[in-house]
């Protein structure tokens, strides 16, 4: 009885889960490419001295790579923002803890809801992953880094593969966003939301894994260029996780900033502090991009400039087809966060008209705070990128200085910074076309 | 002395045809304090969004402070509304995480006038002290009491109240009647309060009785018994 009442409050904002479901997608999407990559390029009929050519110019594995990577990045980004998802209706959920419903329940109703968002975005995401699979391999034979031979092939597991894969990110993300909401006592129910969460453990993780990730790269540095090349992937992977525990002090940190902008700016500064926690969902996903992207290309750029051999074309296409993929990704996560978190402040937005705010201030509070998490993603992402690029390049190329193509910084910061009001000011505006008596009353 | 709140011939008829407000015409001078009655559904919040600012009349015109708000497009009514009006509403309306401070200063924040300080009105409502604590972390009349400081901050000329003690227990709603009783004594305000409780519109120095969105009875606020024999009157005859 008390799941039906659970699955009810779940469904009263269909919308919460069209996140989680548009990422879910997106995942099942990339692991189906990974798969099928794997099958295209291991099931080719190749000659062994093919295959040898293949392995010496290192995307023999390239395959297992892309679908590490998709796995790793589904965890992260299907977690995130199925805790986002779950975290805005936890007081909702709270709120039947009062009539009955025992902890354990709560968790099983949501784990099953997360279970089952999963399976039509998958649905979805396999044939969406089959052609960006045949798209890929045909960029690999288009630009010759594959013989010919290679042709697309479906990879038997893909369909029990993925489903696993999006099935299980999700039920793991939705357990731990449900631990809190489930264990709360229904009398904390109609406080807690308001009430900032401490988290004791959150912040000396995320510092210990920064710290790691820091001393690990400065380790490695003076070690052999393979050792650091595999080293580095350990140092993106703490400087990630650790960037993500600390987001919400990262944001607390920035948002004095926004006070530069006069008095809208100071309201924007206390909206950012109140919701860091909500906001550092986004910042998760929008670090990851931005510490991928900017690792691979100036990885790429400085390469060129200290060699002074520019990239091939081949290599050039894998870089961005690669990046750009999983940019994407992270990108559509990060917006998917911002907009569950700006619908949660539906009737803030009209408190703040009925007071005196014209849409106009209204607005600019949201881009006020759109900018403080955008600096943010961006000094942090900077930070993972930088961690990681430079011992490879001073153990590679004996350089420390990396070259940063200025067409490059400006499309990153742009980019970052659209995203970031796509998924802030454009829902709000949209909100802010109803009267704000019609909203709070 | 001019009136601070003015309604001539006032209707509103919401978009599927019901009219809930009929030619309504009411003015409140300075330092009055209005209180309006009428069972439900008779149009009172309607009259009180009317008169604020809030929502547009279908008929009439409406004044606030001397500014003809009738046809003022909606940045301009909001300026006025932030410059010169206050508002409390049952439901608090508040940003729940944000601090007490916080939430007090923000229509300064926006632009509105600076006539008080923060400290001044909060140590006014009783509520000294507690500028850091965050919002949803008070009780019901406390919070109430935040939202009658941050609507007196700017020193508004009219203040508007809607419900303002319906969620609350009979002390705290007393407390928050004698602020805006000192609203218009103290301050010279016009107050206009929507209420269900004749002991709560016994504070008021007039009573207006709202019936199908007709002002049914205006005059000088009798006691608490007699507004409530009066309200049954009204009742009935909707009824
Ligand atoms: N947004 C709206 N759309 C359509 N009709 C509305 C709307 N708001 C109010 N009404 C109608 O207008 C009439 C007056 O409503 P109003 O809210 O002013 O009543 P009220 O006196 O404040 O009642 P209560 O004491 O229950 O708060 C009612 O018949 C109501 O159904
Ligand atoms: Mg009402």
């Amino acid at each position: 009885m008390s799941s039906g009442i659970v699955r009810q409050a779940l469904r009263r904002n269909p919308w919460a889960f069209l996140g989680p479901a548009a990422t879910q997608a997106l995942a099942a999407a990339l692991v189906t490419t990974g798969l099928c990559a794997v099958a295209s390029l291991s099931g080719a009929p190749l000659t062994a001295a093919q295959r040898a050519t293949m392995a010496a110019d290192g995307v023999a594995d390239m395959g297992i790579v892309f679908l590490v990577a998709s796995i790793y990045l589904s965890i992260l980004v299907v977690g995130v923002t199925m805790g986002t998802a779950i975290a805005d209706q936890g007081r909702d959920l709270a709120l039947f803890r009062t009539v009955g419903a025992t902890p354990r329940r709560v968790r099983r109703a949501i784990a099953a809801q997360a279970a089952i968002v999963a399976i039509p975005a998958t649905v979805v995401g396999v044939p969406l992953g089959l052609l960006f699979g045949s798209a890929w391999v045909g960029g690999l034979v288009g630009h010759g880094i594959v013989p010919a031979e290679v042709t697309f092939r479906v990879h038997g597991g893909v369909v029990p593969i993925t489903f696993a894969a999006t099935i299980g990110t999700s039920l793991l993300g939705a357990l731990i966003a449900a631990i809190r909401p489930s264990r709360l006592r229904p009398a904390m129910a109609l406080t807690e939301a308001a009430v900032p969460r401490r988290g004791r453990v959150r912040t000396p993780i995320g510092l210990l894994l920064v710290a790691g990730g820091v001393t690990l790269s400065v380790l490695i540095s003076d070690a052999s260029a393979e050792t650091a090349d595999n080293a580095g992937l350990f140092v993106m992977l703490a400087m990630c996780f650790g960037m993500g525990m600390l987001g919400p002090v990262l944001l607390r940190l920035a948002a004095p900033v926004a006070r530069l902008f006069g008095p809208v700016g100071r309201i924007a500064a206390d909206n950012v502090v109140a919701r860091r926690r909500s906001l550092s969902g986004a910042l998760v996903p929008l670090t990851l991009a931005v510490g991928f992207a900017a690792f691979t290309i100036v990885i790429g750029s400085t390469t060129e400039k200290v060699t002074g051999v520019a990239m091939t074309p081949a290599d050039r296409w894998l870089t961005y087809a690669g990046t750009g993929v999983y940019a994407a990704f992270a990108a559509v996560a990060a917006v998917n966060t911002l907009i569950t978190v700006m619908q949660a402040r539906r009737q803030d937005l009209a408190v703040v008209r009925l007071v005196g705010g014209t849409r106009g201030h209204t607005l600019r509070v949201v881009i006020c705070e759109a900018l403080v998490v955008t600096a943010t993603a961006l000094a942090a992402g900077s930070a993972v990128a930088a961690a990681t690029m430079l011992p490879l390049l001073h153990t590679a190329l004996g350089v420390w200085q990396p070259y940063v193509p200025p067409s490059f910084l400006v499309g990153g910061v742009l980019g970052t910074a659209a995203l970031v009001l796509a998924g802030l000011a454009l829902p709000a505006a949209a909100m802010l076309r109803r009267p704000p008596i019609e909203v709070v009353g | 002395m001019e009136s601070v709140i003015s309604l001539a011939s006032v209707s509103r008829r919401y978009p599927r045809g019901v009219l809930a407000l009929r030619e309504v015409s009411l003015d409140v001078p300075p330092g009055q304090f209005v209180a309006v009655m009428g069972a439900t559904g008779s149009g009172k919040s309607t009259l009180l969004h009317c008169a604020a600012g809030l929502d547009r009349p279908t008929g009439g015109r409406v004044r606030l402070a001397g500014h003809d708000i009738t046809g003022m497009r909606e940045k301009q009514r909001t300026r006025l509304r932030r410059d010169h009006a206050g508002f409390v509403f049952q439901a608090y309306n508040l940003l729940s995480e944000l601090t007490v401070r916080q939430n007090v200063a923000l229509p300064v924040r926006l632009g509105g006038p600076r006539n008080r300080t923060v400290d001044e009105v909060l140590a006014q409502v009783g509520l000294a002290g507690f500028g850091k604590r965050p919002v949803g972390e008070l009780s019901g009349g406390q919070r109430q009491r935040v939202a009658i400081a941050r609507a007196l901050v700017t020193a508004p000329s009219a203040v508007f109240a809607d419900e303002p003690t319906g969620a609350l227990d009979p002390t705290t709603g007393a407390m928050i009647l004698g602020l805006l009783r000192a609203a218009a004594d103290r301050d010279g305000a016009a107050v206009l309060m929507v209420t269900h409780d004749p002991a709560a519109a016994a504070w008021s120095d007039r009573l207006v009785l709202l019936r199908d969105g007709v002002i049914a009875h205006d005059g000088a606020a009798p006691d608490a018994r007699e507004i409530a024999d009066r309200l049954r009157g009204v009742s009935a005859v909707a009824a």
